[in-house]
Protein backbone atom coordinates (compact mmCIF):
# COMPACT_ATOMS: atom_id res chain seq x y z
CA UNK A 1 0.00 0.00 0.00
CA UNK A 2 1.19 3.22 -0.65
CA UNK A 3 0.80 6.26 1.07
CA UNK A 4 -1.20 9.67 0.03
CA UNK A 5 1.33 12.47 -1.14
CA UNK A 6 2.72 14.04 1.64
CA UNK A 7 5.68 16.66 2.44
CA UNK A 8 8.70 15.49 4.81
CA UNK A 9 10.30 18.04 7.32
CA UNK A 10 13.37 16.97 9.28
CA UNK A 11 13.70 18.54 12.48
CA UNK A 12 16.80 18.89 14.25
CA UNK A 13 15.84 20.97 17.51
CA UNK A 14 12.53 20.72 19.16
CA UNK A 15 11.83 24.02 18.45
CA UNK A 16 12.48 23.83 14.99
CA UNK A 17 9.89 21.14 15.56
CA UNK A 18 7.51 23.46 16.91
CA UNK A 19 7.67 26.08 14.60
CA UNK A 20 6.90 23.80 11.96
CA UNK A 21 3.50 22.44 13.59
CA UNK A 22 2.44 25.93 14.58
CA UNK A 23 2.97 26.80 10.95
CA UNK A 24 0.69 23.78 9.65
CA UNK A 25 -2.02 23.15 11.77
CA UNK A 26 -3.07 19.36 10.04
CA UNK A 27 0.75 18.26 10.10
CA UNK A 28 1.79 14.91 12.14
CA UNK A 29 4.25 14.69 14.25
CA UNK A 30 6.61 11.43 13.04
CA UNK A 31 7.92 9.62 15.81
CA UNK A 32 9.24 5.67 15.12
CA UNK A 33 6.69 5.48 12.93
CA UNK A 34 4.71 2.27 13.82
CA UNK A 35 1.15 3.46 14.45
CA UNK A 36 1.50 6.17 12.18
CA UNK A 37 3.03 5.26 8.89
CA UNK A 38 0.88 1.80 8.42
CA UNK A 39 -2.42 4.10 9.32
CA UNK A 40 -1.07 6.25 6.32
CA UNK A 41 -0.19 3.33 4.28
CA UNK A 42 -3.72 2.11 4.54
CA UNK A 43 -4.81 6.23 3.76
CA UNK A 44 -6.68 6.11 6.98
CA UNK A 45 -4.31 9.11 7.76
CA UNK A 46 -3.33 11.54 5.01
CA UNK A 47 -1.43 14.35 6.68
CA UNK A 48 0.12 16.78 4.33
CA UNK A 49 3.13 17.12 5.99
CA UNK A 50 4.81 15.16 8.39
CA UNK A 51 7.78 16.38 10.97
CA UNK A 52 10.00 13.68 12.16
CA UNK A 53 11.46 14.93 15.39
CA UNK A 54 12.98 10.79 15.73
CA UNK A 55 16.51 12.31 15.08
CA UNK A 56 16.69 14.68 17.78
CA UNK A 57 19.12 13.45 19.76
CA UNK A 58 18.06 15.57 23.01
CA UNK A 59 14.70 13.81 23.22
CA UNK A 60 16.22 9.75 23.77
CA UNK A 61 17.61 9.50 27.59
CA UNK A 62 16.47 7.81 30.68
CA UNK A 63 18.36 9.54 33.97
CA UNK A 64 17.45 10.47 37.08
CA UNK A 65 17.36 13.74 39.17
CA UNK A 66 15.17 14.63 42.30
CA UNK A 67 14.05 11.19 43.19
CA UNK A 68 12.43 11.12 39.91
CA UNK A 69 13.24 8.75 36.64
CA UNK A 70 12.81 11.02 33.43
CA UNK A 71 12.43 9.00 29.97
CA UNK A 72 12.97 11.37 26.71
CA UNK A 73 9.86 11.29 24.42
CA UNK A 74 11.83 9.82 21.50
CA UNK A 75 13.26 6.54 23.71
CA UNK A 76 12.57 3.34 21.97
CA UNK A 77 11.54 0.47 23.58
CA UNK A 78 14.15 -1.43 23.22
CA UNK A 79 16.43 1.01 25.23
CA UNK A 80 13.57 0.91 27.77
CA UNK A 81 13.34 -2.79 27.57
CA UNK A 82 17.34 -2.86 28.23
CA UNK A 83 17.96 0.04 30.57
CA UNK A 84 19.77 -1.57 33.73
CA UNK A 85 18.42 1.85 35.32
CA UNK A 86 15.07 1.03 35.27
CA UNK A 87 15.23 -2.44 35.80
CA UNK A 88 16.74 -1.72 39.17
CA UNK A 89 14.71 1.43 39.86
CA UNK A 90 11.15 0.46 38.02
CA UNK A 91 10.81 -2.47 36.73
CA UNK A 92 7.59 -2.30 35.34
CA UNK A 93 8.51 -0.15 32.74
CA UNK A 94 11.70 -2.49 30.81
CA UNK A 95 8.71 -5.27 31.73
CA UNK A 96 6.04 -3.61 29.69
CA UNK A 97 8.43 -2.89 26.91
CA UNK A 98 9.45 -6.33 26.29
CA UNK A 99 6.20 -7.35 25.34
CA UNK A 100 5.64 -4.66 22.67
CA UNK A 101 5.33 -5.96 19.30
CA UNK A 102 8.28 -7.24 17.81
CA UNK A 103 11.97 -6.67 17.81
CA UNK A 104 11.98 -5.01 14.95
CA UNK A 105 8.67 -2.76 16.32
CA UNK A 106 10.88 -2.43 20.04
CA UNK A 107 14.55 -0.79 18.42
CA UNK A 108 12.35 1.92 15.96
CA UNK A 109 8.95 2.60 17.91
CA UNK A 110 9.10 5.11 20.76
CA UNK A 111 7.44 5.40 24.33
CA UNK A 112 6.05 9.38 23.30
CA UNK A 113 4.83 8.26 20.59
CA UNK A 114 3.02 5.64 21.61
CA UNK A 115 1.54 7.52 24.47
CA UNK A 116 0.51 10.39 22.07
CA UNK A 117 -1.17 7.85 19.91
CA UNK A 118 -3.06 6.34 22.95
CA UNK A 119 -3.82 3.13 20.80
CA UNK A 120 -6.78 1.44 23.01
CA UNK A 121 -4.58 -1.75 23.21
CA UNK A 122 -1.10 -0.41 23.57
CA UNK A 123 0.94 -1.00 26.51
CA UNK A 124 2.62 1.85 27.53
CA UNK A 125 -0.83 3.84 28.83
CA UNK A 126 -1.51 0.85 31.28
CA UNK A 127 2.18 1.07 32.85
CA UNK A 128 1.62 5.15 33.01
CA UNK A 129 -1.24 5.35 34.65
CA UNK A 130 -0.26 2.27 36.66
CA UNK A 131 3.26 4.32 37.66
CA UNK A 132 1.34 7.73 37.98
CA UNK A 133 3.22 8.72 35.18
CA UNK A 134 3.91 13.11 34.91
CA UNK A 135 3.64 13.82 30.72
CA UNK A 136 5.44 16.77 30.22
CA UNK A 137 4.28 19.28 26.77
CA UNK A 138 5.69 21.48 25.35
CA UNK A 139 4.21 24.10 23.05
CA UNK A 140 4.96 27.75 21.91
CA UNK A 141 3.45 29.10 24.80
CA UNK A 142 5.37 27.20 27.54
CA UNK A 143 5.85 23.72 29.08
CA UNK A 144 3.28 21.71 30.88
CA UNK A 145 3.02 18.72 32.62
CA UNK A 146 -0.18 16.06 31.93
CA UNK A 147 -0.91 14.04 34.97
CA UNK A 148 -1.26 10.01 33.07
CA UNK A 149 -4.84 10.45 34.78
CA UNK A 150 -5.76 13.04 32.79
CA UNK A 151 -4.24 12.46 29.81
CA UNK A 152 -5.79 9.49 28.09
CA UNK A 153 -8.66 11.56 26.92
CA UNK A 154 -10.76 8.88 24.76
CA UNK A 155 -9.69 6.81 21.39
CA UNK A 156 -6.77 7.49 20.14
CA UNK A 157 -7.68 10.97 21.68
CA UNK A 158 -4.91 12.81 24.47
CA UNK A 159 -4.90 15.92 26.32
CA UNK A 160 -2.10 17.03 23.84
CA UNK A 161 -3.84 20.21 22.59
CA UNK A 162 -2.75 20.77 19.41
CA UNK A 163 1.20 22.54 18.51
CA UNK A 164 1.92 20.62 21.51
CA UNK A 165 4.39 17.74 21.62
CA UNK A 166 5.15 14.90 24.20
CA UNK A 167 8.72 16.05 25.74
CA UNK A 168 9.06 13.79 28.80
CA UNK A 169 7.86 10.85 30.39
CA UNK A 170 8.58 11.75 34.49
CA UNK A 171 7.71 8.82 37.10
CA UNK A 172 8.57 9.32 41.15
CA UNK A 173 10.67 6.40 42.42
CA UNK A 174 8.71 4.94 44.95
CA UNK A 175 10.36 1.42 46.20
CA UNK A 176 6.65 -0.44 44.98
CA UNK A 177 6.20 -3.89 43.79
CA UNK A 178 5.18 -3.94 39.88
CA UNK A 179 4.32 -5.80 37.10
CA UNK A 180 2.61 -6.04 33.97
CA UNK A 181 0.97 -9.28 32.54
CA UNK A 182 -0.70 -9.45 28.67
CA UNK A 183 -2.57 -11.52 26.88
CA UNK A 184 -1.70 -10.29 23.22
CA UNK A 185 -3.01 -10.54 19.73
CA UNK A 186 -2.04 -13.46 18.19
CA UNK A 187 -1.48 -11.78 15.19
CA UNK A 188 -0.90 -8.42 15.93
CA UNK A 189 0.99 -8.70 19.34
CA UNK A 190 -1.55 -5.92 20.91
CA UNK A 191 -3.11 -6.68 24.15
CA UNK A 192 -6.18 -8.06 24.23
CA UNK A 193 -6.02 -7.50 27.88
CA UNK A 194 -2.97 -5.84 29.34
CA UNK A 195 -2.70 -4.84 33.51
CA UNK A 196 0.15 -2.95 35.11
CA UNK A 197 0.12 -3.68 38.95
CA UNK A 198 2.19 -1.47 41.19
CA UNK A 199 1.63 -1.87 44.85
CA UNK A 200 2.62 -0.22 47.82
CA UNK A 201 3.33 -3.39 50.71
CA UNK A 202 4.23 -3.14 54.40
CA UNK A 203 6.37 -5.66 56.16
CA UNK A 204 3.54 -8.22 57.18
CA UNK A 205 2.52 -8.92 53.44
CA UNK A 206 -0.49 -6.01 53.34
CA UNK A 207 -0.99 -3.86 50.01
CA UNK A 208 -0.82 0.12 51.81
CA UNK A 209 -2.12 1.27 48.34
CA UNK A 210 -2.27 0.06 44.81
CA UNK A 211 -2.36 1.52 41.56
CA UNK A 212 -3.91 -0.78 38.29
CA UNK A 213 -3.48 0.47 35.00
CA UNK A 214 -6.08 -1.41 32.26
CA UNK A 215 -5.23 -1.48 28.39
CA UNK A 216 -6.77 -3.27 25.71
CA UNK A 217 -10.50 -3.56 26.98
CA UNK A 218 -12.06 -0.57 26.69
CA UNK A 219 -12.09 2.68 24.02
CA UNK A 220 -9.09 4.00 26.08
CA UNK A 221 -6.74 2.35 29.06
CA UNK A 222 -7.82 3.18 32.58
CA UNK A 223 -7.14 2.62 36.29
CA UNK A 224 -9.30 0.19 38.17
CA UNK A 225 -9.74 2.25 40.75
CA UNK A 226 -12.72 -0.52 42.14
CA UNK A 227 -9.63 -3.13 42.60
CA UNK A 228 -7.29 -0.36 43.63
CA UNK A 229 -9.85 0.55 46.24
CA UNK A 230 -10.31 -3.09 47.66
CA UNK A 231 -6.71 -3.72 47.90
CA UNK A 232 -5.94 -1.22 49.69
CA UNK A 233 -5.50 -1.94 53.57
CA UNK A 234 -5.94 -6.07 52.73
CA UNK A 235 -3.55 -9.19 53.02
CA UNK A 236 -2.21 -9.94 50.06
CA UNK A 237 -3.75 -13.42 49.96
CA UNK A 238 -5.22 -15.58 47.22
CA UNK A 239 -8.22 -14.84 48.56
CA UNK A 240 -8.52 -11.18 48.55
CA UNK A 241 -6.49 -10.67 45.52
CA UNK A 242 -9.09 -12.70 43.45
CA UNK A 243 -11.85 -10.98 45.16
CA UNK A 244 -10.41 -7.66 44.49
CA UNK A 245 -9.48 -8.83 40.64
CA UNK A 246 -13.32 -9.00 39.77
CA UNK A 247 -13.54 -5.14 40.12
CA UNK A 248 -11.65 -4.95 37.54
CA UNK A 249 -14.67 -3.45 35.09
CA UNK A 250 -17.03 -1.72 37.56
CA UNK A 251 -18.26 1.25 35.58
CA UNK A 252 -16.43 0.29 32.57
CA UNK A 253 -17.83 0.21 29.30
CA UNK A 254 -15.72 -2.95 27.83
CA UNK A 255 -15.12 -3.43 24.21
CA UNK A 256 -15.66 -6.80 21.86
CA UNK A 257 -14.51 -7.27 18.50
CA UNK A 258 -14.34 -10.38 16.24
CA UNK A 259 -11.64 -11.50 18.23
CA UNK A 260 -12.76 -11.47 21.44
CA UNK A 261 -16.33 -10.51 22.51
CA UNK A 262 -17.31 -7.89 25.39
CA UNK A 263 -17.87 -11.03 27.88
CA UNK A 264 -14.94 -12.40 27.07
CA UNK A 265 -12.46 -9.92 27.57
CA UNK A 266 -14.62 -8.59 30.80
CA UNK A 267 -13.72 -12.62 32.27
CA UNK A 268 -9.73 -11.99 30.82
CA UNK A 269 -9.59 -8.66 33.07
CA UNK A 270 -10.15 -10.07 35.95
CA UNK A 271 -8.34 -13.03 35.46
CA UNK A 272 -5.38 -11.06 34.12
CA UNK A 273 -5.77 -8.62 37.00
CA UNK A 274 -5.72 -11.43 39.59
CA UNK A 275 -2.24 -12.82 38.23
CA UNK A 276 -0.63 -9.14 37.64
CA UNK A 277 -1.23 -8.48 41.50
CA UNK A 278 0.39 -11.60 42.10
CA UNK A 279 3.03 -11.21 40.60
CA UNK A 280 3.69 -8.00 41.76
CA UNK A 281 3.29 -8.96 45.29
CA UNK A 282 5.63 -12.29 44.91
CA UNK A 283 8.34 -9.22 43.91
CA UNK A 284 8.79 -7.68 47.42
CA UNK B 1 -21.87 -6.12 14.58
CA UNK B 2 -24.03 -5.41 17.54
CA UNK B 3 -24.61 -1.83 18.81
CA UNK B 4 -26.48 -0.32 21.91
CA UNK B 5 -26.67 2.07 24.28
CA UNK B 6 -28.86 4.49 26.37
CA UNK B 7 -28.78 8.14 26.82
CA UNK B 8 -31.16 10.14 29.27
CA UNK B 9 -31.54 13.89 27.83
CA UNK B 10 -33.42 16.17 30.32
CA UNK B 11 -37.21 17.11 28.11
CA UNK B 12 -40.26 16.14 27.19
CA UNK B 13 -40.56 12.47 24.92
CA UNK B 14 -42.63 14.88 22.31
CA UNK B 15 -39.25 17.57 22.04
CA UNK B 16 -36.81 14.40 21.96
CA UNK B 17 -38.81 12.47 18.96
CA UNK B 18 -38.86 15.70 17.32
CA UNK B 19 -35.39 16.69 17.11
CA UNK B 20 -34.45 13.09 16.68
CA UNK B 21 -36.26 13.69 13.02
CA UNK B 22 -35.35 17.00 12.61
CA UNK B 23 -32.93 17.28 9.58
CA UNK B 24 -31.52 20.66 10.66
CA UNK B 25 -30.72 19.47 14.35
CA UNK B 26 -29.49 16.58 13.18
CA UNK B 27 -26.81 18.33 10.71
CA UNK B 28 -25.93 20.44 13.52
CA UNK B 29 -25.70 17.39 16.16
CA UNK B 30 -24.08 14.28 13.98
CA UNK B 31 -20.39 14.08 14.14
CA UNK B 32 -18.79 15.98 11.25
CA UNK B 33 -22.22 16.24 9.04
CA UNK B 34 -21.22 18.55 6.58
CA UNK B 35 -24.67 18.20 4.58
CA UNK B 36 -28.47 16.91 5.05
CA UNK B 37 -30.66 16.60 2.36
CA UNK B 38 -34.12 15.55 2.71
CA UNK B 39 -34.56 14.03 -1.22
CA UNK B 40 -38.37 12.65 -0.26
CA UNK B 41 -40.04 12.65 2.98
CA UNK B 42 -37.94 11.00 5.93
CA UNK B 43 -35.04 10.29 2.98
CA UNK B 44 -32.03 11.64 3.53
CA UNK B 45 -28.55 12.44 1.50
CA UNK B 46 -25.82 13.02 3.96
CA UNK B 47 -22.12 13.99 3.78
CA UNK B 48 -20.58 13.32 7.26
CA UNK B 49 -16.60 13.70 7.31
CA UNK B 50 -16.22 11.40 10.45
CA UNK B 51 -12.60 11.65 12.66
CA UNK B 52 -11.52 9.75 15.25
CA UNK B 53 -8.72 11.22 16.70
CA UNK B 54 -5.92 11.53 13.57
CA UNK B 55 -8.27 8.90 11.40
CA UNK B 56 -10.80 10.89 9.15
CA UNK B 57 -12.63 9.60 6.38
CA UNK B 58 -15.70 11.32 4.48
CA UNK B 59 -18.34 8.78 3.78
CA UNK B 60 -21.70 9.92 1.77
CA UNK B 61 -24.53 7.93 2.30
CA UNK B 62 -27.95 7.42 2.64
CA UNK B 63 -30.55 7.34 5.67
CA UNK B 64 -34.09 6.12 5.97
CA UNK B 65 -35.85 6.71 8.34
CA UNK B 66 -39.43 4.40 8.63
CA UNK B 67 -41.94 2.82 11.13
CA UNK B 68 -42.50 5.89 12.60
CA UNK B 69 -44.59 5.97 16.05
CA UNK B 70 -43.93 9.27 17.34
CA UNK B 71 -42.93 10.06 20.39
CA UNK B 72 -42.08 6.52 20.62
CA UNK B 73 -40.20 4.44 18.43
CA UNK B 74 -38.72 4.77 14.67
CA UNK B 75 -36.79 2.88 12.70
CA UNK B 76 -32.79 4.17 11.06
CA UNK B 77 -31.82 2.62 7.56
CA UNK B 78 -28.39 3.48 6.85
CA UNK B 79 -26.31 3.18 3.76
CA UNK B 80 -23.07 4.86 3.28
CA UNK B 81 -19.68 5.05 2.23
CA UNK B 82 -16.11 6.70 1.85
CA UNK B 83 -12.52 6.44 1.43
CA UNK B 84 -11.80 4.34 4.30
CA UNK B 85 -14.72 1.67 3.55
CA UNK B 86 -18.36 1.01 3.78
CA UNK B 87 -21.20 1.52 6.37
CA UNK B 88 -24.39 -0.48 6.34
CA UNK B 89 -27.15 -0.94 9.25
CA UNK B 90 -30.66 -0.69 10.59
CA UNK B 91 -30.89 0.84 14.49
CA UNK B 92 -34.13 1.12 16.28
CA UNK B 93 -35.05 3.93 19.22
CA UNK B 94 -37.22 3.45 21.51
CA UNK B 95 -38.16 7.05 23.68
CA UNK B 96 -39.31 6.19 27.32
CA UNK B 97 -40.28 8.80 29.32
CA UNK B 98 -39.68 9.62 33.09
CA UNK B 99 -40.53 12.13 35.36
CA UNK B 100 -38.38 14.74 34.00
CA UNK B 101 -36.62 13.47 31.36
CA UNK B 102 -36.45 10.78 28.11
CA UNK B 103 -34.24 8.07 27.88
CA UNK B 104 -33.42 6.99 24.13
CA UNK B 105 -32.90 3.57 23.49
CA UNK B 106 -31.04 2.42 20.48
CA UNK B 107 -29.81 -0.73 19.16
CA UNK B 108 -28.50 -1.43 15.89
CA UNK B 109 -26.99 -4.22 13.51
CA UNK B 110 -23.99 -2.82 11.38
CA UNK B 111 -22.08 -4.26 8.78
CA UNK B 112 -18.67 -2.64 8.43
CA UNK B 113 -16.44 -3.27 5.26
CA UNK B 114 -13.47 -2.29 3.45
CA UNK B 115 -9.74 -1.02 4.70
CA UNK B 116 -11.84 0.35 8.24
CA UNK B 117 -13.29 -2.75 8.76
CA UNK B 118 -9.83 -5.08 8.30
CA UNK B 119 -7.54 -2.82 9.78
CA UNK B 120 -10.00 -1.17 12.63
CA UNK B 121 -12.16 -4.23 13.71
CA UNK B 122 -10.76 -3.46 17.11
CA UNK B 123 -11.78 -0.20 17.19
CA UNK B 124 -15.16 0.16 15.32
CA UNK B 125 -17.02 -0.71 18.18
CA UNK B 126 -15.35 1.80 20.71
CA UNK B 127 -15.34 4.32 17.63
CA UNK B 128 -19.24 4.05 17.49
CA UNK B 129 -19.85 4.49 20.77
CA UNK B 130 -17.77 7.57 20.90
CA UNK B 131 -19.65 8.83 17.84
CA UNK B 132 -23.01 7.87 19.24
CA UNK B 133 -21.73 9.93 22.05
CA UNK B 134 -21.00 13.06 20.93
CA UNK B 135 -24.33 13.26 18.63
CA UNK B 136 -26.40 12.79 22.20
CA UNK B 137 -24.22 15.43 23.71
CA UNK B 138 -24.77 17.63 20.96
CA UNK B 139 -28.48 16.96 20.94
CA UNK B 140 -28.74 17.28 24.41
CA UNK B 141 -27.68 20.92 24.36
CA UNK B 142 -29.66 21.83 21.29
CA UNK B 143 -32.90 20.93 23.05
CA UNK B 144 -31.83 23.22 25.86
CA UNK B 145 -31.26 26.01 23.79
Amino acid sequence: MIPAQFDYARANTLDEALNLLAQNEDAKILAGGHSLIPAMKLRLMQPPLLIDIGRIKDLSYIDEADGQIRIGAMTTHYQIESSDLLKRMCPLLPECASHIGDMQVRNKGTIGGSLAHSDPAADWPAAALALNAELVAVSKDGERTIKADDFFVDLLTTALNPGEILREIRINKNGSSQAYVKMPHPASGFAIVGVAANLIMNGSNECTSARIGITGVAAKAYRATGVENAMAGSQLNEAAIATAAKHVSDNTDINGDLFASADYRRHLAAVYTRRAIQTAASRV
Amino acid sequence: MKISGTHEIQASRERVYAALIDPQILQRCIPGCESLEETSEHVYIATMKAGIGPVKGTFKGNVHLNDMQPPEHYRMTVEGKGGPGFVKGTGNFNLAETDSSTVVHYEGDMQVGGVIASVGQRMIEAAAKMLAAQFFKALESEIKS
